[in-house]
């Protein structure tokens, strides 16, 4: 003990490095310490790091140079290598059955009239017809309806396998989706003539394109609930693909938009999508378009916004079409959109649907020679989960660095002289001398006891108070939404220094509490985040982005009216509730709409996006705050 | 038992009462999971065992059913009531506790060590067990793993006070129950050898006598399974035959499944000899080096088990972190706690994740899920060694105080 004081006044006389020199030859153990001092310095910067490398190689991405061309793996799709004959008197057809559709009328699916209608005129065509009741309830609201298909069994198949084409009665907008139907009507005739399918094809016509798609494709696959949904009255195989047809418009139209993105951010198979491209592209001549970029010049902006877009919806995981509901079945599927007005006609987008169908009439196993994780930049580039997943990762994987660090400086002793070390802080090789120096008379690393319980049980209880938030708005009516919403929003601005207070009156919190309350918390953020990042790349990347300050913010107990200060109005704008806000403002949509979809998207789309919200973005938030608002909680001779 | 211990084991019964009670979809959900239930422990196949048997048709007859007959004795003499089994399921939970918590009180952990004050009181054993995620996971899930665990604790909490004969036949029970733990014998005779009061006899006559005890006990258990069974060996075969052989490469936890999906036929016996011979070369190495401390052997070679044997789940890992609960004088010394700790959490949420994109997505493949149960295994790896390596530091330390706290280099 005497040699470490006398070395300690050595040691803050003479220059640090020759006393480092000194030190490591002493003992190993204090070189140890030194080494662990120095990497504790570095993991701030190392988090920054991971953060920045994150952000800067998702942004890298749309450069020719990290992006790929697309390219068909399943040899057996031969894209646009048939004749179509789709066309001629089948024209004539089309008018006469989109008469029919315009003549029933938007409202006429609900009721059930527009499946008997339309099943006649599958009937007519000498198709097998079912029909199928649904109702669900959402945020307080019965949505109901009545789905209608047909089933063209395969006159050179075994009802093993089937495809089927669908189109919603009404489409996401709620148009009447007067072509489309019209469309898969006219088709439903048109191939039938034709002797060499080797699947069934399903014709759907399903009432909206919200619920009546979930309604089919769980009745389906018997996941269904018995009562409010009715079983299916006819079935056929597999289905190995999907292809939606939306088409409200009577006019000619100018581009294809080609939807894909599941829910839960499940993306179909590439394959499709690049089959798609090309028979539209390539064979028919239609532009093709993606996440409405309806003008992309194929340069880095528009690449990244194709981008960012996607990315935004896969992050969000609602249903972009009918087609969405299929892919959680692990079913291939898309939506073809006509867009704007132009020289293209029915005819066009009819024999696009004609060679796609006899593209996946190829298929001899399900697809799954391409890529399922993917980010498109433009219809015809994209990257692979390789080469964007670091990404997200490295982002996840900084608030593990930053626990680890905190874990290995919650062990370290508390002596008196700590306060000495903050004055030394604009010295950092004095800092290390004097750390250095306290760390003599505890030779090994055995660390300090901490205090585990009180910040064990406070994490568990922040995350489990998540599930309040998350039962409310999934379960409340429509009409609670929104003053519910902005209760809780002016509920949550208190909450963090309520609990903080609370906290500091209940027990005697220290530091250490708060550095093992923001490890563990950090630690679970990264968790999830990166199995998250597995399963919906998307969200976990743009949580990550949203808790990135969380790896920095802590109690300033020496700085509050600063740094304390500014970080509690910095995390204001980091909160679940108001990113929704940001998000209702951006794209111009009332909150109550958007808090109404995702309480539909959880009682009917069984989409869980609310739970990374509310369960594990919340709490990372709720306990972010208490810590900086600890800096009003903590003496002021407390030293992070 | 003291108050504390009580309020830890009510507040624990109440908890799964609420589970199974409040969320009546989520037992048969976890039953599903392959983390939790195994083709020897699964609950699922229990019940198809039990109607198999119940109406006359040979259980063991197809391939489904890997349980102990007298699993189904057990379970036809029950209420044929999902409450009844279910609480059949949270008593055994709470007799696990029971026997944490005698063996805690007796101190036998920390009996050698010099850092008794250390240690977490009993009723903070049976928490660390009962409350401990994959231990509820488990019990709600009610795969038979749960019968072995409580027969194993009840084994080692009666050999702690010395009664030998009680201990090895309990040992018996769970051998007969799910084959590995016959290799906890040797460090259980050792264990009761030491409990005993007023040793009478050396060593090797005690060991003697007991190993007779364990035998007649497993030829007992065996021969009731006879008669059980309808007089037909048929039920070994494919009860430990699967143990040993492997014929079901439904995945796990464990490294076994993948690797011999992967496996030539030719290499097939050749591997499994040596899987096999690999969980019982631990135990004598152990015993020898950590003779003063038997329960650490078991301990250890649990933690082998769970990590190695052929059909290990996380009701196998839960065990051997709840009697890891007793060395808490020797968490100081761990050198990884927090790495594998963190590790473990990490397979936890990617293990089920990757799991999902297998098998329900399709978007992923097998190799994602067994990459994660290769993290898992090196976690729990991790923590077997670390805490191995804390026992000899303490042990150490308690033969030369003047050497605590100092760097040790091996040369």
């Amino acid at each position: 003990m005497a040699a470490s004081l006398s070395s300690k006044t050595t040691n803050l006389t003479s220059p640090p490095e020759i006393h480092l020199e000194h030190r490591r030859g002493n003992t190993n153990s204090s070189a140890g310490s030194l080494r662990s001092t120095r990497i504790l310095k570095l993991l701030p910067v190392l988090s920054s790091f991971c953060i920045l490398v994150g952000v800067v190689w998702l942004l890298l991405l749309p450069l020719e140079d990290y992006s790929r061309k697309t390219y068909i793996s399943e040899n057996a799709l031969l894209p646009g290598q048939v004749h179509t004959y789709f066309g001629g008197s089948e024209q004539n057809v089309f008018r006469a059955y989109r008469n029919e559709v315009g003549a029933l009328g938007a409202n006429s699916s609900s009721g059930g009239e527009m499946a008997r209608v339309i099943g006649k005129i599958f009937e007519a065509s000498g198709l097998k017809v079912g029909r199928q009741k649904y109702s669900y309830t959402a945020a307080g609201e019965e949505i109901h309806g009545e789905n209608v298909y047909a089933v063209l069994q395969a006159p050179r198949g075994d009802a093993t396998e089937a495809l089927v084409l669908c189109a919603g009665w009404l489409n996401m907008d709620g148009q009447l989706n007067e072509s489309g139907v019209a469309l898969v009507l006219t088709l439903a005739r048109y191939l039938k003539r034709w002797s060499l399918w080797s699947k069934d094809i399903i014709f759907l016509i399903t009432s909206d394109s919200r619920a009546g798609p979930q309604a089919w494709v769980d009745a389906y696959h018997d996941l269904h609930d018995p009562p409010s949904v009715a079983s299916l009255p006819l079935k056929s195989g597999a289905i190995q693909g999907v292809v939606v047809v939306d088409y409200p418009s009577v006019r000619s139209f100018e581009s294809l938009h080609i939807v894909y993105d599941g829910i839960n951010g499940q993306l179909p198979n590439l394959d499709l999508i690049n089959t798609a491209v090309r028979i539209a592209s390539g064979q028919m001549g239609v532009r093709t378009t993606l996440q409405e970029m309806w003008h992309h010049n194929d340069k880095y902006q528009d690449r990244l916004r194709t981008m960012l877009r996607g990315m935004v919806n896969q992050g969000l995981g609602h249903a972009s079409g009918p087609h969405s509901s299929f892919i959680p079945y692990h079913i291939d599927a898309i939506t073809l959109q006509a867009y704007g007005e132009g020289r293209h006609d029915e005819v066009t987008l009819g024999r696009t649907v004609e060679s796609l169908f006899r593209s996946l009439n190829n298929l001899l196993e399900h697809f799954h020679q391409s890529f399922f994780f993917y980010l498109l930049m433009a219809n015809r580039v994209f990257v692979s989960i390789g080469t964007y997943l670091p990404s997200a990762m490295l982002v996840a994987v900084n608030f593990t660095f930053a626990a680890i660090g905190l874990w290995v400086e919650s062990g370290k002793k508390k002596t008196k002289t700590a306060p000495l070390v903050a004055k030394a802080e604009k010295d950092d090789e004095k800092e290390i001398s004097q750390r250095l120096s306290e760390a003599v008379p505890l030779p090994t690393q055995t660390s300090e006891e901490r205090p585990m319980l009180l910040p064990l049980a406070f994490v568990i209880i922040v995350h489990s108070l998540g599930f309040i938030p998350l039962y409310i708005f999934n379960q409340l009516d429509e009409k609670y939404l929104t003053p519910v919403f902005y209760a809780f929003g002016a509920l949550n601005v208190l909450l963090p220094p309520v609990i903080s207070t609370l906290l500091a009156l209940t027990f005697t919190v220290t530091t250490v509490h708060f550095k093992l309350i923001k490890c563990f918390s950090l630690l679970t953020l990264g968790m999830f985040l990166s199995a998250l990042a597995t399963l919906n790349f998307s969200l976990s990347f743009l949580i990550g982005l949203f808790a990135v300050p969380f790896t920095f913010i802590r109690p300033f107990p020496e700085k509050k009216w600063t740094a304390g200060v500014l970080s509690m109005f910095l995390l204001q704008g980091l909160t679940p509730t108001s990113a929704l806000v940001g998000v209702a403002y951006y794209w111009g949509e009332p909150l109550g709409g958007i808090l109404k979809e995702a309480a539909f998207g959880w009682q009917v789309w069984g989409m869980w996006t609310q739970v990374v919200v509310w369960c594990v973005w919340w709490p990372a938030w709720v306990t972010t705050g208490v810590l900086a608002a600890a800096s009003w909680n903590l003496g002021n001779e407390e030293v992070w | 038992m003291g108050r504390r211990s009580l309020v830890v084991i009510i507040v624990a019964v109440a908890l799964r009462l609420v589970l199974f009670a409040a969320f009546p979809s989520l037992p048969d959900l976890l039953t599903n999971r392959v983390e939790i239930s195994t083709p020897v422990t699964s609950f699922k196949r229990l019940q198809e065992g039990l109607f198999l048997y119940t109406h006359g048709v040979s259980p063991y007859d197809g391939g489904v059913f890997h349980q102990a007959p007298l699993l189904l004795a057990f379970f036809t003499t029950l209420p044929s009531s999902a409450t009844a089994t279910n609480l059949i399921y949270i008593l055994l939970d709470v007799f696990s506790a029971y026997a944490l918590i005698n063996i805690s009180t007796s101190g036998i952990s920390v009996a050698t060590s010099n850092r008794k004050d250390a240690q977490f009181p009993p009723w903070a054993v049976s928490a660390a067990f009962l409350f401990n995620p994959f231990t509820v996971a488990t019990c709600l899930a009610r795969p038979t793993i749960v019968f072995t665990n409580t027969v194993i604790l009840t084994a080692i909490s009666k050999a702690v006070q010395g009664h030998g004969a009680a201990a090895v036949l309990a040992l018996a029970m769970s051998a007969y129950l799910s084959l590995y733990p016959i290799l906890l014998l040797p460090p259980m005779i050792l264990l009761s050898y030491d409990g005993l009061k007023v040793p009478s006899g050396g060593l090797g006559v005690y060991a003697a006598k007991m190993t007779g005890v364990f035998i007649a006990a497993a030829a007992g258990l065996l021969g009731l399974s006879y008669l059980i069974t309808g007089g037909s060996w048929e039920f070994l075969a494919s009860t430990y035959g699967v143990h040993l052989l492997l014929p079901d490469l439904t995945p796990n936890v464990g490294l076994w499944w993948y690797f011999f999906i992967e496996m030539f036929d030719s290499f097939r016996n050749f591997f499994l000899c040596v899987f096999q011979l690999h969980l019982a070369v631990y135990v004598g190495g152990l015993c020898i080096r950590l003779r003063k401390q038997p329960l650490f052997v078991i301990t250890t070679l649990l933690g082998i088990f769970s990590i190695f044997k052929s059909y290990p789940s996380i009701g196998d890992t839960a065990l051997y972190l709840s009697l890891l609960a007793l060395y808490r004088h020797i968490f100081p010394l761990m050198r990884y706690a927090f790495f594998a700790t963190s590790t473990l959490l990490y397979a936890t949420l990617l293990g089920p994740a990757f799991y999902y994109l297998w098998i329900y997505a399709g978007s992923g493949n097998a190799n994602f899920f067994y990459a994660i149960t290769l993290v898992w295994s090196l976690a729990v790896t991790v923590i077997v060694t670390d805490a191995l390596f804390a026992v000899l530091r303490d042990e150490w330390e308690t033969e030369r105080p003047e050497m605590r706290g100092k760097d040790v280099i091996r040369i």
